[in-house]
């Protein structure tokens, strides 16, 4: 190698290939050929696709075929004391203490063979190289499995720190910014937390009846004339005295596509940035992303990369239970939407209904329920070896258990006539609404990143699919 | 001592019994020597088997005790017998024979054989090979089996026998050579391991002169601005506290502080030294028993390392510009070119280090140094950041803890890489570009300064001495040519550096590699080659504060050692306790030097015209000038080439061809063991040869050869230790000094009309005790091939 980067020294020099670099033609051709050519990334940022420097350079260097030497410029490289201090208090706290044996990548099932992570990845973020990590989709390969966390012999948690960087990743490309950093954020929880509730109050108090729905049991109608309803097979709790159902369904349908506004914003920044850099490490974009949209769906849907995981076998289950449980519910609310205006059938719904609503809907909530148990119960399960987790991960843990066990309650408070029901519910939409509009900023937008760089690590070549 | 009266005691145990014939041995002794007491003993190591000894010491008078048992590594303390009053000799017939050897086996003898063979071999001793055991040639007189000892094995132990009651024969216990002595301990060097070894000097009782050339104390230690951990957990920077060791040694009542002080001269013995020495403007000699030398190390000389910046660019420095920096201005660094605070501080690894045009080694500090420098960056600014590029990170020991420490820290950034280049830009910034980094690739880096991880020189060598790798041998000085009549000598004459002794073999000590002292680097770290002198610290292996204090202790305790051992007359080491020492007989002295100049350790000095003068308590014992002497005229009361050309001829030379003798000539420490290792895992060797133990190969003398192969014996091996560079003789130089005796044996043996290849030299190690078995057949094989000694029979 030494005499190698004497040559390459040479060259970059204008020297030109001499008899010395004949010498080592030979084994110089070879690590060419093995070694892509690889341009100058350093004043990467946002957006910015520009052929650099570098690759001009090394197009304009003429040298033999078998003459080539190793003509890589080197790359700048800006280490960022600020960006490892964000990922060591983003839940890296352990990242320093890597010391490069690659135990992590050699344990992990679900890496790559070529530049496996995450061990490339540690000493990135220990030199707090920002640009590479973001523009990495192998940060978002990782599936948290932690068998690395568990095997590495300095203690310094590989995935956690992966995980901060993931969590950096939603937070640098979210849009609004701001909403980006505040979900991440421990210090504007209360904040956060107030703004769906204060939409919601707003729209209550604005269509519904805030204070004693049920006395009145009054609605409104078509016309915004308010109406006394009897009391019907429900019970005297009914909800939407308390809140309109078409005031639920305008809130919601806002906020859901306000996230998905916002996930196309953030994701299409993404893309942009991936495309960036692996043209700029002189990779190609082979395929479309739409084209590779199926595979990459069908390994999600089977779960097929959590089932490689050691340490934590149990999170595929787990979190299958959680993933169908909302996709049952997101069916369920979809047929209750066709119901309600078109069909004209309005809730709630009975059990013998025609089309399974109800039940889908409930068995749903019960995944739901067994699904987040579960999971937190793995939390506390595997914290001695691979920790308990980070806020970004119980903001979301916490969000979604809220939603499905105030979802249940309040249904049986309701079939229990019991006036606390109004409360519950309140909660529940509260914390529906919560996760809407910050699924593109808290970790529920892991569903949009990793479905976008597991795409794009198909159009690349770097990642197929996993066996 | 009294008319000597010899004892031999020949054990029956661990399977000497079985595998020969006592009783024949018994008879070697009785009849062949003439010695009374001649006892076979079964279990000779248990107290009563002791007892008979020294029953017969009490009421017999024996005095020269020789025991055929175990090897002398065994049982020491069983067998111990006052070395001022007794000789002991050990015959190891257990495991470099009976375990090593062909045993008894069963064969079948003729009734009538087996009842004659028993009185023919009372008759004589001279008998033929053993075929009857006592207790068989009383069995019934018909054919039967039986055991019988084998023929070799019984003749290797008879001849063993042999050459162990000649040797007792010959050997007088020594009388000790006691002289008065100062114990008062000279320290050289008031850095952390002078300092250490000073007080610790002083707290035992003895009186220490502390010199200093500069005029505060401290050395390096004074100068830092943080030093490294050097307590558990070893994981923080400390405050340095080498004021409070001043301030112990300053009013510490044995210590005499001498400020910018110079040794003029060190002269005499240890015990016995005067150390000239001049401060103030005033020289003044003083009587000292041992030297501790800790004058430390000096940085390499940045000045050679243009291709790494240092000198071209402002903001180059060096690891100790950079302490000097920190401890100026608390712990900020800024950069040369504009004093402005430096952010960014790029820290190169092994600058000049490891590199065969510099430093070849590693000098196991300046890891730590960056790590603690790295850290003086990012707490002077929490926002500035220290990237490190090393080769490897070498943290040894515990300061692994330190280096997991500073590694925690986020500005504090490491990567391993190989400098591709090192350039400027317009703003005063250093760029690096560095290949094989663990970033994955090749990259560049922009730093506000680079530190350059210079390594340490030790200050045996003289400021602006020559290259480390190209030194002169042994001493820094000139080459000088005398014509003798041997030819043109070419010799080193040594420049003086620090100790200015007044040694024949010139003024300082020598050194092996890189101008640090040698030592036997593994078993005797602060043993110099010169008795009573002990170096401490970096000056003999590059080391931390903390190591050097360790040091200091170290060497202040063998100083002790050195002054007591010398007050009783005893060898302070590798033999320590050995009251022998060589005694040399000047009427037949031919002033030929050999003497002056082979001994490894200087011991000896000559006058003008060539005599010897021996120094006593210089001397380690290894002999190597009784080898060296062609007069024969150096003995040890219990060592001599008398004694051991008459163990020599102890052994029998059978006419038969089919039974060489071979003479091994094993050193005690290495190639004894190893055949003992051999014995204990019965790995069974050649039975042809005959072990003669040295001291050290240093002492084989070249008349033995002669003498041993006009006697008809086949050849000689030498097995001793591995020599030059990495050397393992105990006595540095003795297993050298015999391969370049025997490279003029030629001239003997071309007399002699014998091939050169007759006496051959073999270097090993203990732990290669499992190639004995083939060296030895080897060797064996080879003498054959040769065809038998012309000698033989006349």
């Amino acid at each position: 190698m030494a005499d190698e980067t004497v040559d390459k020294t040479e060259e970059t020099a204008g020297a030109g290939n001499d008899a010395t670099a004949d010498a080592t033609a030979e084994e110089t051709a070879v690590t060419a050929a093995e070694t892509p050519v690889a341009g100058d990334a350093s004043e990467l940022s946002e957006g910015d696709t520009a052929a650099t420097e570098a690759q001009v350079a090394s197009e304009a260097t003429s040298v033999t075929a078998e003459n080539v030497p190793d003509v890589r410029e080197a790359m700048l490289i800006k280490p960022d004391v600020g960006f490892v201090k964000e990922i060591i208090n983003g839940g890296g706290t352990d990242l320093k203490k890597c010391y490069q044996c690659a135990t992590c990548s050699v344990v992990c099932n679900l890496t790559p063979d070529d530049s496996p992570f995450p061990r490339k990845e540690m000493m990135w973020a220990q030199w707090g190289l920002k640009d590479k990590l973001m523009g990495d989709p192998d940060v978002w390969l990782c599936h948290q499995c932690s068998d690395c966390v568990a095997q590495c012999p300095r203690g310094a948690k590989p995935g956690r720190v992966l995980q901060a960087i993931a969590k950096m990743t939603i937070s640098r490309f979210s849009w609004p910014g701001i909403l980006g950093k505040g979900v991440g954020s421990p210090a504007a929880l209360v904040l956060m937390v107030a703004i769906p509730v204060l939409i919601l109050l707003g729209v209550i108090s604005q269509f519904g009846h805030l204070t004693n729905p049920s006395k009145g049991n009054i609605i409104l109608d078509g016309s915004g004339h308010q109406i006394v309803q009897d009391v019907k097979t429900g019970g005297e709790i009914i909800y939407s005295n308390f809140i309109p159902i078409p005031a639920v369904d305008i809130t919601f349908t806002l906020a859901f596509f306000f996230a998905i506004l916002a996930f196309a914003v953030g994701s299409s920044r993404y893309w942009k940035l991936l495309s960036a850099h692996a043209v700029s490490e002189g990779g190609t974009l082979k395929g479309s992303g739409l084209g590779n949209l199926g595979p990459v769906l069908g390994e999600i849907i089977t779960h097929k990369r959590f089932g490689k995981c050691d340490e934590t076998e149990d999170r595929k289950v787990s979190h299958m239970f959680i993933f169908y449980a909302f996709l049952g519910l997101f069916v369920t609310t979809a047929i209750s939407v066709i119901g309600e205006y078109l069909l004209h059938k309005h809730s709630p719904y009975g059990w013998n209904n025609a089309v399974p609503v109800k039940w889908i809907g409930s068995v749903s909530a019960a995944a739901g329920l067994i699904g987040i148990g579960w999971i937190m119960i793995n939390r506390f399960k595997h914290a001695a070896k691979i920790g308990i987790g980070a806020y970004f991960d119980w903001l979301l843990i916490s969000v979604v258990a809220t939603v499905i066990v105030t979802g249940i309650l309040a249904w049986g408070l309701r079939v229990a006539n019991t006036p606390v029901a109004y409360t519950v519910y309140f909660i529940h939409l509260a914390s529906v609404l919560f996760l809407f509009i910050y699924a593109p900023f808290s970790k529920m937008a892991h569903m949009v990143y990793r479905t976008v760089a597991l795409v794009f690590a198909r159009v690349t070549g770097r990642d197929m699919g996993i066996e | 001592m009294a008319d000597p009266k010899l004892g031999v005691y020949i054990c029956s145990d661990c399977g000497i019994g079985e595998a020969l014939d006592t009783e024949k041995l018994e008879n070697i002794a009785k009849n062949q020597y003439r010695i009374e007491v001649v006892k076979t003993v079964p279990f000779l190591c248990s107290q009563e088997g002791a007892q008979v000894i020294k029953d017969d010491i009490n009421n017999e008078g024996v005095n020269k005790i020789v025991i055929a048992a175990c090897s002398p590594r065994v049982n020491s303390d069983t067998f111990d017998f006052d070395p001022a009053q007794y000789i002991t000799e050990r015959v190891n017939v257990r495991e470099h024979i009976v375990w090593s050897q062909l045993p008894a086996a069963l064969e079948e003898v003729p009734a009538q054989e087996a009842s004659e063979a028993a009185p023919a071999e009372t008759a004589s001793d001279e008998a033929a090979p053993a075929e009857a055991a006592p207790e068989t040639a009383e069995a019934p007189a018909e054919a039967s089996s039986k055991m019988v000892v084998n023929e070799n094995t019984q003749e290797m132990a008879e001849d063993h026998l042999r050459m162990g009651i000649v040797r007792a024969q010959k050997s007088e216990p020594p009388e000790p050579f006691i002289e008065a002595v100062e114990r008062t301990v000279l320290v050289i060097g008031g850095g952390a391991a002078g300092l250490t070894s000073a007080l610790e000097s002083a707290k035992a009782g003895y009186k220490v002169i502390l010199a200093e050339k500069e005029a505060v104390l401290g050395g390096w230690a004074g100068k830092m601005y943080k030093i490294l951990p050097d307590k558990p957990p070893f994981e923080d920077v400390k405050t340095p506290d080498i004021d409070e060791k001043i301030a112990a040694v300053q009013s510490h009542e044995n210590i005499t502080v001498l400020m910018e002080a110079h040794i003029d001269s060190i002269a005499g013995t240890p015990g016995q030294y005067d150390a000239t020495i001049s401060h103030n403007g005033s020289t003044e000699t003083h009587r000292i028993g041992s030297v501790v030398m800790a004058i430390g190390w000096k940085p390499y000389d940045a000045d050679k390392l243009g291709h790494l910046g240092y000198g071209k660019f402002k903001n180059v420095v060096t690891n100790v510009e950079v302490e000097e920096m920190a401890a100026a201005n608390n712990g900020t660094i800024s950069k040369p070119s504009d004093g402005q605070q430096a952010k960014r501080v790029a820290f190169l690894q092994c600058a000049g280090q490891r590199d065969p045009e510099h430093l070849p080694y590693c000098s196991s500090v300046c890891c730590m140094t960056s790590l603690k420098q790295a850290l003086y960056v990012t707490e002077s600014d929490p926002d500035a950041s220290a990237y490190i590029v090393y080769k490897d990170m070498r943290t040894p020991g515990l300061y692994e803890n330190f280096y997991k420490a500073a590694q925690n820290n986020p500005g504090v950034m490491l990567t391993k890489g190989e400098i591709v280049s090192i350039t400027e830009d317009s703003s005063g910034n250093i760029i690096l570009e560095i290949d094989n980094t663990i970033l994955g690739e090749k990259v560049r880096i922009e730093a506000d300064m680079l530190v350059l991880a210079t390594g340490m020189v030790t200050n045996m060598l003289p400021e602006g001495a020559e290259k480390v790798t190209d030194l002169t041998p042994e001493y820094v000085g000139q080459w000088k040519e005398t014509k003798t009549q041997d030819g043109i000598i070419k010799e080193v004459i040594a420049d003086p550096v620090v100790l200015n002794l007044v040694y024949r073999q010139g003024p300082e000590l020598p050194y092996l590699k890189y101008g640090f002292p040698d030592s036997h680097f593994v078993c005797f770290p602060y043993e110099t080659r010169r008795t009573g002198i002990y170096a401490a610290g970096s000056v003999r292996a590059p080391m931390t504060a903390m190591q050097s204090a360790n040091d200091g202790v170290g060497a202040a305790l063998k100083a002790i050692q050195c002054v007591e051992l010398t007050s009783r007359g005893q060898a302070v080491h590798p033999r320590s306790g050995d009251e022998s020492f060589p005694e040399i007989n000047f009427t037949n002295c031919t002033q030929c030097r050999r003497c002056t100049v082979e001994c490894p350790f200087g011991a000896l000095d000559e006058d003008e015209k060539g005599t010897p003068k021996t120094n006593t308590s210089r001397c380690r014992r290894c002999g190597t000038c009784m080898g060296a002497c062609p007069q024969r005229i150096i003995s040890f009361k219990n060592y001599s080439v008398d004694m051991i050309a008459s163990q020599m001829k102890a052994i029998k030379v059978p006419e038969e061809d089919s039974k060489p003798r071979i003479i091994a000539l094993i050193c005690e420490n290495d190639a004894y063991p190893a055949l003992d290792i051999a014995g204990l895992n019965k790995i069974q060797t050649n039975p042809f040869y005959r072990f003669i133990t040295m001291r050290c190969l240093g002492g084989t003398n070249l008349v033995w050869i002669a003498d041993a192969l006009s006697a008809g014996i086949e050849g000689f091996l030498l097995i001793g230790c591995r020599y030059d560079d990495d050397y393992q003789c105990h006595f540095v130089k003795g297993s050298k000094a015999a391969n370049e005796r025997l490279g003029k044996v030629q001239e003997t043996l071309s007399r002699l009309m014998l091939e050169a290849e007759r006496v051959t030299q073999v270097q090993l190690a203990m732990n290669e005790w499992d190639q004995l078995p083939k060296i030895m057949d080897d060797f064996a094989e080879q003498l054959k091939s040769f065809g038998p000694n012309p000698f033989k029979g006349f």
